[in-house]
This record gives structure tokens, C-alpha cells and sequence, in this order.
């Protein structure tokens, strides 16, 4: 293969021969009918069910429906930064917590951590809904949903801001001490600032499973896109058109995060710490 | 009312809630790997629609909150005619989004392998089949032990999107909405027998693919 082979893809195949060339190329054509056959019996089946109909789509021309969605989307984005923010603090606080050498401390942190990890962020979300209810702590609906969100990245923050501790070199910290820096200066000066622009791809690619929890903000009726778009649907008697069009918001919204942090990831070399790449205990 | 009591009354409830919760996991979880198996295949095959087509399921996937696929597989199928039971659409919501990391997972597996042992497998006169049962998916499956011991853990947390229909028997996210409405009175603790169960669960699943790491892992 070529010395100008990038990906694993391509580096699987040799140079393909005449035979071989026909041969993809047939499976090529032949996936691709597939492929359009498919889409066709989809579209079919929306159009045969009345979902292509002008009444279902029409309201979409109007301005009014895109500002109502967009103020939707500003609630979303409200709730996501403000999680986001809020989980940043709590995060270094239990990654400090958890690395500490003071023992219980330490044991708290990670039960804390590991709980927050552990459990759906709709579980924590319904506690603050309807389980502080119970016990007379009523919060506005903002809240209801922000905290939970924030308390269930928190935790898997704390483990990518661990992770970045970690990979910064161990020669820092000790030529910290060594010139008579205390631990604590050591960690705040020299160690969390390295470790943060390490994990700032990873940060960003969070903020994906922040905006992802804030979707179940119609619980509490907060008004975010998903709310909103829910009243479009009673509003407009149009399911499928209006969840079609939130799921692609949401979809592009996402992507477009996910692409920044790969490109970030690219730029600065670190590599995205995710809840799927690390260490589950 | 203590424990003790919300245990005798509801005790049923959440044995079975626990069932319902691990057995929606399980299940959905060998789909995924399945179906993500055979998305893998896709993007790395030299097929340019099919190609397309594995990555443009993943990035959908992958991006679309949990909430948002439910509602549409749940709500928006019927209005096309595709009326699915309530757990069913439960499970294709999980399973759809499960299968997209776990390929994105079988990926990261596969780039890690490195470019220069395909070369190597090659110039030591290995065929494409061979190199593929030799190099690439013992090392890829091997790698693959962490990341999809924490899809497990995602998929057992995603499966509380069953609380958004209604299901019968119910899993430990529902069951304590309904509690909770149905007897006042009982305060935080309906939460806290799920939320321990949770994450126990995801403790010991955690331990268990950290013993299985340990034991496969290519060391680089």
C-alpha cells in the first residue's frame, strides 16, 4: 500500500486487482439500488399514510413556528450551559476529593463519584421532581432539571479531570515540591492548570451528554426544545413532522459538538476521555 | 414508613423491576453488539454506500438524545403505520442507540491496531482473511473489553427511558414514579432503593470488565 495510507480503512485492502476492481464496483452499483430502494419504501410509506401532506409541513414556512422552536432551543441551551458550568466546579471538587491522601475523604469522593455515575440521569431527574416534593423542598422548574443534570456529568467529569491529572508528567509535581511549593499549590498552580487544557476536548464532548439529559425537561415542564416542540405538536396536530424536525436539530446540534471537540482533540493531540474510554472502576 | 415497610409493600414490584431492568439490558445489549458488528463491517468495507451509509447510521445514533428516538419510534411509527408494544419500542430505541457506540467502539479498537502491523501482516505474505482472523479482531475484540463493559453499563442506565411509556411490568426508573404517586408519605427512600440498585449494578459490571481487561489487554 502507499506511504500516504491514513486510516485503518483502507489499509485493510491491498491494491485491488482487475477482478477485484469489478467486482467492488458491481457490489457498489448493486448496494446502492439497495440503498435507494429502501429510502423509496420509506418515503412511500410516508406518503401513503398522508405524512408528506402540505398540512403537516406547511407551518414550517411560517416564521412563527421557528421562533417559537428557536426560544425553545435558547431554554435548552440555558439549562445546558448553566449544567455545564455547574458540573465543571463539582467535578474538580470530587476529582480533588477523590485523589486526596486524607482517607475518608478520599472513600466519600468515589462513592459520590461512582453513584452520580451509576445511576440514569431521568432516575436523578424524577427525585428532584417528585421525590424532594415529598419532603416539602420544592424547587422552580429550571432547577428540577439543571441540578439533576449537572450532578450526573459531575461525575463523569471528575473522572476525565482524574485522567488528565494523571497524564500529566509526574516530574512537574515533583520539581514543585522540590522548589518548596506546598500540595496544594503544587495541584492548583502547576498540575490543574496542565491537566485542564488536556481534558478540554473531553470537556467539550461532555457538553454532548449534557445537551442529551436536558431533552427530558418536559417532566418538569420547563420549556426547552423538546417542550416546545411538544406544543407545536398539539398546536399544529402534527406528530410526525415536529418530532422529525427536533430529533435533526438536536442531531445537527450534537454533531456539530462532537465535531469541534474531535477537531480540538486533533489540534492540541490529547485524546477525547470519554464515559466509554474510561477506567468503570 | 421505613424501609422495612416500603419493602413488604412494594417488595414485589421491585424484584420485578430489577428482572425488567436486567433483562431489557441484557437483551438489548447482545442486539447492539450484533448489529454493531455488522455496522463495523459496513464502514470498513471497501463499498463507498455502504460506507456511507455505517457512518451516517453512527453519527445519527449517536447524536440523537435518547428522549428525542423514543418519542419518535413510540409516538411517530404509529402515524406511519409502524405500531410497535411498548417494550418493543423501548428496546429498538436502546438498541438503536447502543449499536452506534458500540461500532464507534469497534472502530477506536481497530485504529489502534496501527497501520504498520497491516504492512507487516502482509509483507509476511498473509491474506486479506487471514490477516483479518490473526491481527485485527483478536486485538480489536481484546481492546474492546473496557469500552464495551461501560456500553453495558450505558445501556443498563438507558433503559430508564422505559419510564416515558408505560410499561407493565415496570423497570426500576418507572417503578418508583409510580410509587411515588400511588402512596404519599414515603419521602426520598423509594429513590434510594433504586438509585443503590443502579449503582450496584453498574460497581460489580465495572469490576467484571476490569478483571476481564486485565486478563486480555495488548499491552502497547
Amino acid at each position: 500500500m502507499s506511504a500516504h495510507t491514513t486510516s485503518m480503512r483502507d489499509a485493510l485492502y491491498e491494491a485491488p486487482g482487475p477482478r477485484t476492481r469489478r467486482l467492488t464496483a458491481i457490489l457498489t452499483i448493486v448496494s446502492l439500488v439497495l440503498v435507494c430502494i429502501g429510502l423509496a419504501l420509506v418515503v412511500r410509506q410516508f406518503y401513503v399514510t398522508g405524512q408528506l401532506d402540505a398540512k403537516y409541513w406547511a407551518f414550517f414556512a411560517q416564521w412563527s413556528t421557528w421562533a417559537y422552536l428557536l426560544e425553545g432551543f435558547l431554554g435548552t441551551l440555558v439549562v445546558a450551559v448553566t449544567a455545564a458550568g455547574i458540573s465543571l466546579v463539582l467535578g474538580v471538587v470530587l476529582m480533588l476529593g477523590r485523589t486526596s491522601p486524607i482517607m475518608p475523604i478520599s472513600v466519600v469522593s468515589r462513592v459520590i463519584i461512582d453513584f452520580f455515575r451509576g445511576v440514569p440521569s431521568l432516575l436523578l431527574i424524577y427525585f428532584f421532581f417528585l421525590g424532594l416534593p415529598t419532603i416539602g423542598l420544592y424547587l422552580p422548574p429550571f432547577w428540577m432539571i439543571t441540578i439533576p443534570v449537572s450532578l450526573a456529568a459531575s461525575g463523569v467529569l471528575a473522572e476525565v479531570f482524574r485522567a488528565g491529572v494523571n497524564a500529566v508528567p509526574k516530574g512537574q509535581t515533583e520539581a514543585a515540591l522540590s522548589i518548596g511549593l506546598t500540595p496544594g499549590k503544587t495541584m492548583f498552580k502547576i498540575v490543574l492548570p496542565q491537566a485542564l487544557r488536556i481534558v478540554i476536548p473531553s470537556l467539550i464532548s461532555q457538553l454532548v451528554v449534557v445537551v442529551k439529559d436536558t431533552t427530558v425537561a418536559y417532566v418538569v415542564s420547563y420549556p426547552d426544545l423538546m417542550q416546545n416542540g411538544r406544543v407545536l405538536i398539539t398546536t399544529h396536530d402534527s406528530v410526525v413532522s415536529v418530532y422529525l424536525v427536533t430529533a435533526i436539530i438536536y442531531i445537527l446540534v450534537n454533531f456539530a459538538i462532537n465535531q469541534l471537540s474531535i477537531a480540538m482533540a486533533r489540534r492540541s493531540g490529547n485524546p477525547i476521555i470519554s464515559r466509554t474510554t474510561e477506567n468503570p472502576t | 414508613m421505613g424501609i422495612a415497610e416500603i419493602l413488604q409493600k412494594y417488595g414485589q414490584n421491585y424484584a420485578m423491576a430489577i428482572f425488567e431492568t436486567l433483562s431489557m439490558t441484557l437483551l438489548c445489549f447482545v442486539i447492539a453488539m450484533g448489529i454493531s458488528i455488522v455496522v463495523t463491517v459496513m464502514r470498513v468495507s471497501p463499498i463507498k454506500p455502504l460506507r456511507l451509509v455505517g457512518d451516517l447510521y453512527v453519527q445519527i445514533f449517536r447524536n440523537i438524545p435518547g428522549v428525542a428516538l423514543l418519542v419518535l419510534v413510540a409516538y411517530a411509527l404509529p402515524n406511519i403505520r409502524i405500531v410497535l408494544p411498548w417494550k418493543t419500542c423501548v428496546e429498538v430505541t436502546v438498541v438503536l442507540l447502543a449499536s452506534a457506540f458500540g461500532s464507534e467502539n469497534f472502530m477506536t479498537g481497530i485504529n489502534a491496531i496501527g497501520v504498520g502491523q497491516i504492512e507487516a501482516a502482509r509483507s509476511i505474505g498473509l491474506t486479506f482473511t487471514k490477516t483479518m482472523q490473526k491481527i485485527v479482531i483478536p486485538q480489536a475484540l481484546r481492546s474492546a473489553v473496557l469500552p464495551m463493559t461501560n456500553l453495558l453499563i450505558a445501556t443498563m442506565l438507558t433503559t430508564a427511558l422505559g419510564s416515558q411509556v408505560p410499561l407493565n411490568p415496570q423497570e426500576l426508573t418507572g417503578l418508583v414514579s409510580y410509587i411515588t404517586t400511588d402512596s404519599t408519605g414515603l419521602g426520598i427512600l423509594p429513590f434510594m432503593i433504586s438509585a443503590v440498585c443502579y449503582a450496584g449494578f453498574s460497581f460489580l459490571l465495572g469490576l467484571l470488565g476490569n478483571h476481564i481487561d486485565k486478563k486480555v489487554r495488548v499491552l502497547r
